[in-house]
């Protein structure tokens, strides 16, 4: 199954903290390009976190959850080790999956899980079990996945016997843990003084239980002719799949917070691949998302996505492989879009300012210009669409119980603020909504819907008249232009340097005359702060990319929205191609029968 | 029929042995037969059959070892599952899947890529696998079967030279034995029908109903109940002409419960039950009964006192002597050559202690063993480690390993340990670099001048007052982290576990008992063997008149995988070799053993919840 279409390889999400000291001006970029004052064109809309509360829906469960959670709590508060804080999420999931391959079905998948997570903090909000030690030798420090379970339904005895059982064990662990970092805090040296959790305020909500609804009969003939008509061109592998997901989240704590949350998702992806004759892995893929399965593309639409994967594929085949570039690019919309959420996005999540392991790209940067002043950017997982187009990362309170709102991150191009989850840092010293998980991890600050606003832009057409006039400014053969990238890796680790890999898929050079010619093998690197300052135009139309994002708290859906821009300088690098090669015997006559 | 496999095969009888496994004699009643498979048909082994004799003809790399066998094994898997706790379900799922596995062998039989572990890459193998349709689709079978040779051929090339460069540079010494035997092709096309799976409602409702005996026990910090059905249907093809198909079937119960000793010790029982269908297995009424026995024994537990350092001798009673067949003598009855390229260390969990020694004394001279997986039955109860072929394609075989306590055979596969020897249908299990090994399913001991239980107990405490001892030891169950690995620990302890395990010790017994002179009986906990040699079944005093007949799935994974893992509690027992030890009690002249001292956790801070 593909999850991963943005990817991130972090450090660990260290708690230390220390006082940052501002950074440094960045140095003066070259003179600006004049560009119309027309802002790029966002239309949202909003859905508030409380809309849609219908008390008469709360299930049974979330009192059990109250009371098991309040009882622990009577007790913890009083022990010579006490609990400050006691949180429970119960997360049931329905996920069906239909996954057919060249016109076959060959995946056919339901199933039902109820994950239990427990948080619980022992000590002070000062100081508490969850803060990093500072010799992380045994990986002490990583995130441990534990995977409890309730049994499903709203029996009293066996809900809150399971969360029983769960809190013992996270009790136990958290005083072990808070041993270990009483111990380290007495040996350093230099001591942190910010706080390792922040309070919140209790809310309480109950949405309507979401129920699935589906036609499997006419899904399974839909995965099926679509990877029989995506099984063309130069493909051995041609696949359709749809993933629909039923969700209720009932989260309590020792706050006060009671939430019930419920949805459901749809997905349908296409994707196609074959191994280039060098033995490159090529693969297209699309995906659609819709909150149902109704609301996913037509027959019509999916076509289209199939038309493009196919071509995209077999042009892919024929691609030469490129060579290492510096010079002027073009990140069309969604490419832009993953290209923020990897450079800028996962350096602004604000427990990497506090790791000591950390780079801290951004931390000494607030109140600093590091983008073009016509450059805004913001959070928004209370946007449901964005120019019509569904935004994955819309919620409505975080994994942490902190109500959904917009943060804006960088104002007309200085930065204003980061991502924040429960773990405050100095510039930072509560939650703006942003601490999410996948079930069975802990919840750090991650990104949901991600956007990229500009105040200056420019049609599409000029934008690429804005590259050759670059192109032929600095002198170069040809400019580039990235239409499509799969994903990437940003290093956050102070161990290594501060920079970014992103894998696009689709990478054209734009000669002078007009030509575009497409190329493979490459990926596009650099440092984040200075490919920011590289920007220097940008697009009317935005788009927006939707998917999944791993981190240290697991795979969470984000979407990232952003205009078509226009870099004076990016570096592109030839990508590793593994030493393998395509089937040494030709492919056998698969559609028509018989042995080639 | 377009296979060109069948133009050199010829027919295999094996009609006694699959009466055998179609018709236990202790099955409650028959069960109607299920439908063939709509996913792999003869049209889709055909269609593969097709690739293999393409890839066998034509696919070579410049300047590399062709292909001289490739196997191919087809598998379709169907499993109802659930796991309930406390009266209600925690994961239930349906599944079914098809995967088609390719094993390409280059250069030649007298030395080729198997069984070598690559250094930093052991899953390296020549070894592919890829899935199949859900419903029969030829060009996707001629596809996939396309592109799984190919990759299992580029791995056995880079296995292959790696384990040539191995024996230039004396790492893992030369051989003069061959690395694979030839076999008659075996042809047996028709379908092997089983019973249908129980519903998945019934599944759902089985464990619900069992696990709900234990609300309200406050003896029990955690207990689940796991019920599972499910089939396997297998075909096998070969180069040689070999193409034949099985099918597996297996409904199963398991019930684990776990507490906590007064000094803060964890405890855990289980109980396990596999057979063939749902008839096979106790009644819910039994059932309950069992997990009223579990709460008791946990409860028991709890209070009982650590078991002291001894030795001296053990009675090893009903699981016990399954335990102590299954994990210390078991392993070592594979005939097939440790894998080369693994540290000692590790190549020491694959056994290999009674190698070189066929023809000498082993054990009792009154014990003989036996390993037989055309039987479906063993002292009249159903077994399920039978099998019609093997999983390199060769008929199964009955297979006397020890005859009167001399080592007289092994259980072997198609890579060989002599120059003579070739393979008696016992691959089961694989072990890193690619080689199916040789495997005991249905192992039987039997003994000679088996005691009853009260005479077989005067000889325990009759030993114990030889040796001059205050008491003996009785051990009626080993732990089975599969079954029983729970999420207790936290990430320090696991770390602690992993830097101090013995991975050669059985695991510990968790119904062990003190027997004083005058007979009395005392639970003890925390009982561990210290050390266990094989020798020591030279030792074997004497043995019961009546066997305990026991159905597991033996794990891939190690004891310590699944305790620093946990189990997921959502997990259900459907995966591990279908296995069944059928052995009387059996009385050890002098073992150590110690007291475990793992486990400790403080106690909760709160009773569980009373409910509503």
């Amino acid at each position: 199954m593909l999850l991963a279409t943005l990817l991130i390889s972090c450090g660990p999400g260290g708690r230390g903290g220390a006082t940052v000291k501002p950074g440094p001006d960045l140095p003066p970029t070259d003179k600006p390009i004049e560009l119309p004052a027309i802002p790029s064109r966002i239309e949202t809309t909003l859905v508030a976190p409380l809309t849609g509360d219908t008390s008469a829906a709360r299930s049974p469960v979330l009192d059990v959850m109250v009371a098991e959670n309040q009882r622990w709590m009577a007790t913890l508060t009083k022990l010579p080790d006490p609990a400050y804080y006691l949180a429970y999420q119960l997360v049931e999931q329905r996920e069906v999956s239909l996954d057919a391959e060249g016109g076959a079905l060959v995946g056919d998948r339901d199933e039902t899980d109820r994950i239990l997570d427990v948080e619980i903090r022992v000590g002070s909000p000062e100081l508490d079990n969850t803060r990093a030690l500072s010799d992380d030798a045994n990986g002490l420090n990583e995130p441990m996945p534990r995977r409890a379970v309730a049994p499903f339904g709203n029996d009293s005895l066996a809900v809150s016997n399971h969360l029983w059982l769960e809190t013992d064990r996270r009790y136990r662990e958290a005083v072990q843990a808070l041993t270990y970092v009483r111990q380290d805090q007495r040996t350093l040296g230099k001591r942190a003084g910010v706080p390792d959790f922040a309070a919140g305020k209790p809310e309480i909500y109950t949405g309507t239980p979401a129920v699935l609804t589906f036609d499997k009969a006419a899904w399974v003939a839909r995965v099926k002719r679509c990877s029989e008509r995506a099984f063309k061109g130069v493909a051995t592998r041609g696949s359709c799949g749809v993933q629909f997901t039923q969700n209720t989240a009932w989260l309590v704590n020792s706050e006060g917070t009671q939430l019930q949350l419920s949805w459901t998702t749809a997905q349908l992806s296409v994707s196609v691949g074959v191994k280039a004759d060098d033995g490159q892995g090529l693969g297209r893929l699309e995906q659609a998302f819709a909150q149902t399965p109704a609301a996913l593309p037509d027959e019509a639409a999916v076509d289209k996505l199939i038309a493009a994967v196919t071509t995209d594929l077999d042009a892919l085949h024929d691609a030469p492989l490129a060579e290492p570039y510096v010079g002027p690019a073009i990140l069309e919309g969604r490419a832009a879009g993953v290209f923020f959420h990897e450079v800028f996005g996962h350096r602004i999540e604000g427990h990497r300012q506090k790791d000591e392991t950390s780079g801290k790209t951004f931390s000494s940067y607030i109140g600093k210009e590091i983008m073009p002043t016509w450059l805004s950017v913001y959070d928004d997982a209370t946007i449901a669409t964005l120019n019509g187009v569904q935004l994955n990362g819309f919620y409505r309170f975080d994994d942490e119980g902190v109500r959904a709102r917009r943060v804006d991150l960088v104002k007309d191009g200085t930065l204003v603020d980061f991502l924040m989850g429960r773990n405050p840092i100095a510039a930072s010293p509560t939650s703006n909504g942003h601490g999410r998980k996948q079930p069975g991890l802990d919840p750090v600050a991650r990104q949901g819907n991600l956007v990229v606003a500009a105040a200056r832009s420019v049609e599409r057409a000029d934008l690429e008249k804005m590259l050759l006039a670059e192109v032929k400014r600095q002198g170069r053969p040809y400019g580039m232009v990235f239409t499509d990238i799969s994903g990437g890796f940003t290093n956050t680790s102070a161990f290594a340097p501060q920079a970014f890999k992103v894998n696009p898929v689709m990478a054209y050079r734009l000669y002078p005359d007009g030509k575009r010619e497409l190329v493979r093998g490459i990926d596009m690197s650099g440092t984040p702060l200075v490919a920011l300052q590289s920007i220097r135009a940008a697009s009317r139309e935005v788009e927006t990319f939707n998917g999944v994002c791993g981190a240290e708290s697991g795979w969470v859906p984000v979407s990232a929205s952003a205009p078509s821009l226009l870099l004076e300088k990016l570096e592109v690098e030839k990508s590793f191609i593994p030493a393998d090669r395509p089937p040494v015997l030709g492919a056998p006559s698969i559609r028509q029968g018989g042995v080639r | 029929m377009k296979r060109s496999v069948t133009r050199h095969a010829h027919l295999i009888a094996a009609a006694a042995a699959l009466c055998a496994l179609a018709a236990p004699a202790a099955a409650k009643k028959v069960a109607p037969l299920g439908p063939p498979s709509r996913a792999v048909t003869d049209d889709i082994i055909d269609a593969i059959a097709e690739e293999m004799d393409r890839a066998l003809q034509r696919l070579e790399l410049p300047d590399a070892p062709k292909p001289y066998h490739i196997a191919y094994k087809i598998t379709e898997v169907e499993v109802n599952d659930a796991v309930a706790s406390l009266g209600h379900a925690t994961n239930k799922k349906a599944r079914h899947f098809v995967n088609l596995e390719c094993r390409v062998r280059v250069k030649h039989d007298g030395i080729d890529n198997g069984n070598f572990v690559v250094a930093g890459g052991d899953g390296i193998d020549g070894t592919a696998g890829i899935s199949l349709a859900l419903e029969a689709t030829p060009r996707i079978a001629r596809r996939a079967a396309w592109l799984v040779t190919d990759q299992a051929y580029k791995e056995a090339l880079v296995q292959l030279r790696n384990k040539l460069d191995a024996r230039t540079a004396g790492g893992v010494g030369g051989s003069t034995v061959q690395s694979w035997t030839a076999e008659a092709a075996l042809v047996g096309d028709e379908p092997v029908l089983v019973a249908p799976l129980e519903s998945l409602d019934d599944v759902v409702a089985r464990a619900e109903k069992v696990s709900s005996l234990f609300r309200g026990v406050p003896a029990i910090r955690d207990s689940r109940v796991a019920v599972t059905s499910y089939l396997e249907r297998r075909w096998y093809l070969t180069t040689e002409g070999t193409s034949v198909t099985d099918t597996r079937r297996a409904t199963g119960v398991m019930i684990v419960a776990h507490g906590q000793a007064a000094d803060g010790q964890e405890l855990a029982q289980y109980f396990t039950r596999y057979g063939r269908t749902a008839a096979d297995l106790p009644t819910d009424v039994e059932l309950e009964r069992e997990a009223r026995t579990l709460a008791a024994t946990i409860g028991a537990l709890a209070t009982a006192p650590l078991v002291s350092r001894y030795v001296g001798p053990v009675l090893f009673e009903g699981e016990g002597a399954v335990g102590v067949v299954r994990y210390t003598l078991a392993p070592h009855l594979g005939g097939t050559p440790l894998p080369a390229g693994l540290r000692p260390q590790e190549a020491k969990l694959f056994g290999g202690a009674f190698n070189d020694k066929i023809g000498l004394k082993v054990m009792a001279p009154f014990l003989t063993i036996a390993d037989d997986p055309t039987s479906g039955v063993a002292a009249g109860k159903a077994v399920i480690g039978g099998y019609k072929i093997d999983d390199e394609g060769v008929a199964a075989q009955r297979i006397e390993v020890v005859k009167a306590g001399l080592l007289s055979n092994m259980l072997t596969s198609r890579t060989p340990a002599s120059a003579t020897a070739k393979s008696n249908g016992h691959a089961r299990r694989t072990a890193k670099g690619g080689a199916f090994h040789g495997t005991a399913t249905n192992l039987i001991v039997t003994a000679k001048g088996g005691l009853a239980p009260a005479a077989l107990k005067k000889k325990l405490l009759a030993e114990v007052k030889a040796s001059g001892l205050a008491y003996g030891l009785i051990i009626r169950r080993f732990d089975d982290s599969a079954v029983t690995a729970s999420s207790e620990m936290s990430r320090r302890e696991l770390l602690q576990m992993l830097s101090n395990a013995d991975l050669e010790l059985p695991p510990p017994a968790l119904l062990a008992y003190k027997v004083t002179p005058d007979g009395k009986e005392q639970l003890v906990r925390g009982a561990q063997l210290a050390t266990f040699s094989v020798k020591a079944w030279k030792d074997v005093i004497a043995a019961g008149k009546t066997p305990t007949v026991f159905n597991f799935l033996a794990s891939t994974d190690g004891y310590l995988d699944h305790k620093l893992g946990g189990v997921d509690e959502g997990f259900v027992p459907s995966s591990g070799i279908e296995s069944s030890v059928s052995t009387p009690d059996l009385l050890f002249k002098e073992l150590d053993v110690v007291p475990s001292t793992v486990g400790y956790r403080a106690r909760p801070a709160l009773p569980p919840p009373s409910g509503p």
